[in-house]
């Protein structure tokens, strides 16, 4: 049985129909996202590579000053997405503005995952058996991925029309 | 598969303001993680893409494992390329030729 978690209501909110252990879950994502942010070691950790990818391909002097003009700005984008998100993790029901944050922050947290995991397209639960640690957060990555897929579809009849995509396949 | 091998791109012939009026290109790479759905929202919401014209190029980033978003000046594209990092798109910007 399927119940959507994100839906449109009226007068432009999002109801959040996300049940309390789920929520519990999610209360403590953020805070792992904002330790990355402010403690990872940027020029080593591959999840933080990811996050802030050189601007220029063959070009590292223009990749390392476009990443000297943009960081700072697009770290503040990151926690002010993350503080949203943990600000409203017990509404009913978000804003627009709030929701999108919720998709900022989550897709970053599908990136530090998805990188740790080092997911391929294939990547499936049996890959990371004998392995808790891995299959909890592959579990965990999948669970953000459909909350993603909802989120999406969700602020998508905002952006153009309505568009329904099933199952979330990666790019 | 999480850093796809970039292949093929121009190599940026200096970094002058003498030919600033050479058009950039803002490239979005293919990566394992991002949600097809997302990369379409993504486009729309930064580009005002209709859905269409974004669904074509995510189908572009996947299958051929990149596609060429927006171009326009220099400052423009990086301006482009911060905004698709803003939302965990892989972009890149380069000389049109």
């Amino acid at each position: 049985m399927f119940r959507r978690r994100v839906r449109r209501g009226r007068s432009g909110t999002y109801e959040l129909r996300i049940g309390t252990e789920e929520r519990d879950v999610l209360r403590t994502l953020p805070g792992q996202l904002r330790e990355l942010l402010v403690g990872g070691d940027r020029l080593e950790d591959p999840a933080l590579r990811r996050l802030y990818p050189a601007a220029h391909l063959d070009d590292p002097a223009a990749a390392a000053e476009f990443d000297e003009l943009a960081r700072e700005e697009l770290t503040a984008g990151r926690m002010e997405a993350i503080d949203t998100m943990l600000r409203t993790i017990d509404a009913p029901s978000l804003t627009g503005d709030e929701l999108a944050a919720w998709l900022g922050a989550i897709n970053d947290l599908r990136l530090m995952l998805g990188v740790r995991l080092a997911v391929t397209e294939e990547s499936a639960a049996q890959d990371f058996a004998g392995d808790p640690e891995a299959e909890g957060t592959f579990e965990l990555y999948g669970y953000l991925s459909m909350l993603e897929e909802e989120i999406v579809e969700a602020l998508s009849d905002d952006v153009e029309g309505a568009g329904a995509f099933g199952a979330p396949p990666v790019v | 598969m999480s850093q796809p091998a970039p292949v093929e791109v121009d190599r940026p012939a200096g970094d002058h303001d003498v030919t600033s009026d050479v058009p950039w290109i803002v490239v979005v790479w293919n990566d394992p993680i991002n949600l097809m759905s997302y990369v379409v929202y993504v486009f729309q919401k930064l580009f005002g893409y209709p859905r269409a014209k974004a669904t074509e190029l995510m189908l572009d980033v996947h299958h051929k494992g990149k596609a060429v978003v927006s171009e326009g000046t220099r400052e423009r594209c990086e301006l482009d390329v911060a905004r698709l990092h803003s939302h965990g798109l892989w972009a890149t910007l380069q000389r049109s030729r």
